[in-house]
């Protein structure tokens, strides 16, 4: 009857309203819930957040200072009653723990230093690794010794296919495009048919991934006994999905951070200067065959083309987004929060990312053969390890946080109601929550 | 003794302001004309320079009396005299002039008839003689127990150069300690288990050689008093027969470190009906035993245990206090499973986590451990699964739901009982028990019989088998926890030189023991040696008074043998009074409660206090000024007047304040006498009684309040109206409550008129 790690609530009779998980009434259908803690589960956590979290004695303090937390059976609060506990499977099919940015105001209110912030982190990455499919990928993601094997597999995928372009490009019919539009290119190194091919094969298989995790993660909401139970949705579909968008775009609920530090001002320009290299990067692979691009599509952009002027604008605040963020995880953990090689990975290979990508431009500028084929080559590792590892790093938050706040619109579990925003002001001070809280449940 | 003639001396300070408020030449008369006082002189102050001019005098003069009105004996910050002086301090600053208003009449009345009150007090005060026993006292030291708490007591006193017995019941020395595998940790940084040290303790205690060790023995007998007690051991079996007299000694003073047993555990758990469910003190026998945490029904390695504790804080009636170490036993035990495998699983479920203090940081650090599931809730029931494993219930978790979770093992957190007895029920059941056999009427027969029924429990639980009228043992207050004065000195107990110490006073461990039975072992010195000198121990500490009974006198009612709250008193079969002076803390409530007035201190009797009272000049009716007399405790309501003083707040002109020992020592003539010499009033100020009675003599002021309803019935006698009387619990802090309390009982006094015999 009892798995390791697992907890039980028993399972619920077909058709059955169920109150979400862990109402304080009591559980699912009022049996007792049986709870075998989940010890691997539990030193893992502790590893990730320093040993400390099992301090919590339940005060309540994280719960009552998060901006963002809902009013019923808000988090961090039972998220750490579960991790003490152990209770692995509850934590993963949690969904509440994306709602949270991480902004540590509960790390930082803790009486017993117990960094509810940094656990429901740890529990986050626990939740990609158990959303991952193949789920192996996830978890050489998260250990530093696969960093050789990870970073290897594209370098020798994408020299072979270098060295075999010619013999690929004849079977395929493919040769380098010649025209007048090309003025100066990487073409005869890196044809750009082979590095779409290459990129766009992969994508695919990142994207399936990522459409597998997700179909896993909404079938978990979904469940009676997570989100599914809240009653009729609170809006239509594509209106939760507009709101919660418009709420990533705005980065309305991470402002309400009060915590001192600079995470929300950091992300929002990694966030919008990555959107800017994407779009610019899109724009650039349909170039053969947009439209509007056809008549006149000159590569590379000059200087001061528009679109090259958004691809500098936005690297540059992918750039200073980086190095704050780094600046902030090596010096200010107890506001900004733990740092773990999950989180490290990520960020540094963003870094690399737009490093590696200047230093292309720089070089492609300056006319420096053969090293810039060198460096545009280490860049475009580091961007097969940022995109095609993305649902298996922590960049797969873009998922499951985007999707959570999706469904948390959809079934009223989000923002904070009217009557209880002068509260939870006086927990943290400032006007802006009050503004905030016009998202009504 | 050698009669000396009286040299009064009154020293009036004129510093301080008082010579601004009063009329010093007024005052003068009052002592030289109206007392006929020989010597009679004003000094600016009665500190420094002017104590020593004051002791000049006293030389030169040959004073052997003195009354030095100025400011409080509280306030003298070098109060000393010769020792043949009796010295009166009067707090004319504090009483007088801070708390009434400067140069008025009523307030020249006032200081003058305190200075005739203190007058009339020295002239009676006879000087002190010590008690000598005729026997000399031992000084020799008693520990009953062999835990850590009496092992701790035996070694201090013997450190300190005293010689102790100690007696232990079992074959063994070491107690509950030496039966457990580690213990909580005792010192910084609070966090892991210990070795607990008894061993080393117990060897000290063997190789002292001023200790002497007794195993196997109990004390079948105590008679005597303090410095005098005669100890009777007897054998508890284990090799000599059981009964049989072990050793008779002398001893000065006894120390009960008896310990506790473990509670039996809450009814609904199915202790004893499941052989995995046990107590804490067997899984920590357990472990002593093997090393290792098995399943007594089938020997196997326990993985899993559910930690119970409270085992019957839910049920009230079951066991209604916290016994402090529960929880920290259970961390322990926690923890010790946790040593047996790393996978190994503890839940613990409380009701209150209670690790007080420091060990706040044993508790983080249990909590901190993977293993070690802590968590609030009811244990609502505890069932055997198919595997024979366990599966225990919870309700109302800090989960905010109902749990389960499977164990090999449960263990039920016992509270703690102390092993004491009930000296006090013990002497009822068997006065009970005579009265059934011998009782003169059928009602009182049965009385008895639902006296014995109630006290049942009490029958054979003898400890300590003291020689005392007021039963064998000492008097229980809450949870049968031996007496100890809680509020105010917390090693004292009813019973002079008789100290509880260790689990057996308080809930406690091994640490608090330590302490508890080291303060235990200064107080037992502090005893002997006081009493060597024939001097008063806590809380008149020093004091060289004591009772005198006029014993031709003595009709033997039986009242002071009854309301002694030390049970100093013993009594023959005709109900005499047997006065054992070493165990007296003179507080005087024998004086107070004999009917025959018989008993007196030599500076302080009935008399004398009586004498004060009349040596006011109460004035006529046609005056308009009546009189209250107030009797203050001198523990709290007394120096209460100071504060009212020095924080100037204005109090009746018409009170005369007498101080006396404790309320419990009122003599109630001295209500009638007031009446009859034309007060109009009379309030009692007493401290708090009860359970948590602050009251240095235990039950004083509550005897005074049942005295009191024998006032009033005199009052009526007399055609007085009984509201002229009013007793009042105070404490000092509460010194701004009397001004209120005057205020009001004057306006009763106009209500009621003045007293119908003044002038008569």
């Amino acid at each position: 009857m009892v798995t390791a790690g697992k907890t039980e609530p028993e399972q619920p009779q077909p058709g059955e309203q169920e109150s979400p998980q862990a109402t304080s009434a009591g559980s699912a259908n009022g049996r007792p819930v049986v709870i075998d803690p989940d010890l691997d589960f539990i030193r893992s956590l502790s590893r990730q957040t320093g040993e400390s979290y099992k301090k919590c004695f339940q005060c309540g303090t994280c719960s009552a200072s998060c901006p963002i937390s809902p009013d019923t059976n808000p988090f961090p609060r039972k998220e750490m009653a579960w991790a003490v506990w152990g209770m692995r499977d509850r934590l993963l099919e949690d969904p509440d723990v994306w709602l949270c940015h991480h902004c540590n105001d509960c790390s930082v209110n803790c009486p017993r230093s117990g960094r509810p912030g940094d656990v429901l982190a740890a529990v986050r990455r626990e939740s990609v690794i158990h959303y991952a499919a193949p789920r192996f990928l996830a978890n050489w993601l998260s250990k530093p010794r696969f960093v050789p094997l990870l970073l290897g597999l594209p370098t020798l995928l994408l020299g072979l296919a270098i060295v075999l372009r010619e013999p690929i490009g004849n079977a395929l019919g493919l040769a380098a495009p010649t025209g007048q539009s090309i003025v100066y290119s990487y073409s005869p190194m890196l044809p750009h048919w082979l590095l779409n091919s290459f990129f766009g094969l992969f994508t695919l298989f990142a994207l399936l991934a990522a459409i597998i995790g997700l179909v896993r993660f909404v079938r978990v909401i979904k469940a009676p006994h997570v989100w599914g139970a809240t009653g009729p949705p609170n809006h239509s579909f594509t209106r939760s999905a507009w709101i919660a968008i418009k709420q990533l775009f705005t980065h309305e609920k991470f402002t309400l951070c009060t915590a001192p530090h600079s995470r929300p001002l950091s992300h929002f320009c990694v966030f919008f200067g990555f959107i800017a290299l994407t779009v610019v990067t899109f724009w650039v692979i349909t170039g053969p065959v947009n439209p509007l691009l056809k008549d006149g599509f000159v590569y590379p952009f000059s200087f001061l083309s528009p679109w090259k002027l958004l691809a500098n604008l936005g690297g540059a605040a992918v750039f200073f987004g980086c190095v704050m963020m780094l600046r902030q995880r090596l010096r200010n953990r107890d506001n900004a929060g733990g740092s773990t090689f999950f989180d490290w990975a990520f960020l540094w290979t963003l870094f690399a990312v737009v490093v590696s990508g200047f230093a292309t431009e720089l070089l492609h500028y300056l006319r420096m053969a053969p090293h810039r084929h060198v460096v545009y080559f280490i860049h475009l590792i580091f961007v097969f390890a940022l995109l095609i590892y993305l649902p298996y790093s922590k960049f797969a938050h873009v998922l499951y946080r985007t999707t959570a706040m999706i469904f948390a619109e959809y079934y009223g579990r989000n923002g904070v109601r009217p009557g209880v925003a002068g509260s939870r002001a006086q927990v943290g001070g400032g006007e802006s929550r009050d503004e905030a809280s016009t998202t009504v449940e | 003794m050698r009669l000396v003639e009286d040299k009064i001396g009154v020293f009036i300070c004129t510093g301080y302001g008082i010579a601004d408020a009063l009329d010093i030449d007024a005052l003068c008369k009052v002592a030289t004309e109206e007392h006929n006082v020989p010597f009679c002189r004003t000094v600016e102050t009665c500190e420094g320079p002017g104590l020593d001019a004051i002791n000049e005098d006293i030389a030169n003069e040959g004073l052997n009396k003195v009354v030095i009105a100025g400011i409080s004996p509280r306030r003298y910050p070098d109060y000393a005299f010769p020792e043949h002086v009796i010295a009166e301090p009067l707090a004319l600053r504090e009483h007088v002039v801070w708390s009434q208003p400067a140069g008025e009449e009523d307030t020249q009345m006032m200081a003058e008839d305190y200075l005739r009150m203190y007058i009339t007090r020295v002239k009676k005060r006879q000087p002190l003689e010590p008690f000598e026993a005729e026997e000399a006292i031992d000084k020799s030291l008693l520990v009953v127990g062999g835990g850590i708490a009496g092992l701790t007591a035996a070694v201090e006193a013997a450190r300190a150069g005293y010689d102790v017995r100690l007696v232990e019941k079992t074959d063994a020395l070491g107690g509950w300690l030496a039966k457990q595998h580690k213990s909580i940790p005792t010192k910084p940084p609070y966090r892991d288990l210990e070795e607990t040290g008894i061993d080393a303790l117990i060897a000290e205690v063997d190789d002292h050689p001023k200790v002497r060790v007794y195993t196997s023995a109990t004390t079948s007998q105590i008679v005597g008093a303090p410095g005098l007690f005669d100890v009777t051991l007897t054998s508890t079996g284990n090799g000599k027969p059981e009964g049989e007299v072990v050793d008779e000694f002398r001893i000065g003073a006894i120390i009960q470190a008896t310990g506790w047993r473990p509670a039996d555990p809450r009814e609904d758990l199915p202790y004893g009906q499941l052989d995995d469910v046990i107590r804490n003190v067997e899984l920590e026998q357990m472990v002593k035993d093997q090393g290792r945490i098995t399943r007594p029904s089938d020997g196997k390695d326990v993985k899993s245990v559910a930690l119970i504790q409270c085992g019957g804080c839910t049920n009230k009636d079951h066991h209604s206090y916290c016994s402090s170490i529960c929880c920290l036993t259970s961390l322990k035990q926690a923890l010790y499973l946790r040593e047996q495998g790393e996978d190994s699983k503890a839940y613990v479920f409380y009701e209150f986590m209670r690790t007080p203090g420091k060990y706040e940081n044993f508790y983080r650090r249990a909590q901190e451990d993977h293993g070690i599931f802590l968590t609030r809730g009811e244990v609502a029931d505890v069932k055997r699964t198919g595997d024979g494993g366990l599966c225990v219930t919870a309700r109302d978790t800090m989960l905010g739901e109902e749990i389960q979770v499977n164990v090999d093992l449960v263990v039920l957190a016992a509270g703690m009982i102390p092993n004491a007895a009930d000296g006090e029920a013990i002497r009822a059941l068997e006065d009970a028990q005579v009265t059934l056999v011998e009782g003169d009427s059928e009602a009182k027969k049965k009385e008895a019989a639902e006296t014995i029924e109630q006290l049942k429990q009490h029958e054979g639980t003898e400890i300590l088998n003291l020689g005392y009228r007021q039963g064998p043992d000492l008097p229980s207050l809450e949870y049968g926890f031996p007496d100890s004065h809680f509020i105010c000195f917390p090693y004292e107990s009813r019973r002079t030189g008789i100290y509880p110490t260790g689990a057996a006073r308080q809930p406690t461990d091994g640490l608090g023991s330590r302490a508890d039975a080291t303060g235990a072992a200064l107080k037992a010195i502090q005893c002997v040696e006081m009493t060597s000198r024939g001097e008063a121990v806590h809380p008149r500490a020093g004091d060289k008074s004591y009772p005198d009974f006029f014993m031709q006198r003595c009709t033997k009612c039986k009242r002071c043998t009854e309301e002694c709250p030390f049970g100093v008193l013993n009594e023959d079969k005709e109900g005499t009074p047997l006065l054992r002076e070493t165990r007296c803390r003179r507080c005087g409530v024998c004086m107070g409660a004999c009917p025959e007035r018989i008993i007196s201190f030599k500076d302080y009797s009935v008399d004398i206090v009586g004498s004060m009272i009349k040596a006011v000049n109460v004035p006529d009716e046609f005056e308009e000024k009546p009189r209250i007399l107030v009797i203050a405790c001198e523990n709290d309501a007394f120096p209460a007047f100071d504060l009212v003083g020095q924080h100037r707040l204005q109090c009746s002109p018409w009170i005369r304040v007498v101080p006396v020992r404790c309320l419990g020592s009122v003599n109630f003539v001295w209500i009638t006498e007031a009446m009859a010499a034309g007060y109009d009033g009379v309030i009692l100020l007493g401290c708090k009684y009860g359970d948590d009675y602050q009251c240095h003599f235990i039950k004083g002021s509550e005897l005074a309040s049942v005295r009191e309803k024998n006032v009033r019935e005199k009052l009526e006698q007399m055609a007085m109206d009984i509201e002229r009387v009013e007793l009042h619990q105070l404490q000092i802090d509460e010194y701004d409550k009397l001004p209120g309390i005057f205020e009001k009982f004057t306006e009763l006094i106009d209500e009621i008129g003045m007293n119908p015999f003044k002038g008569m």
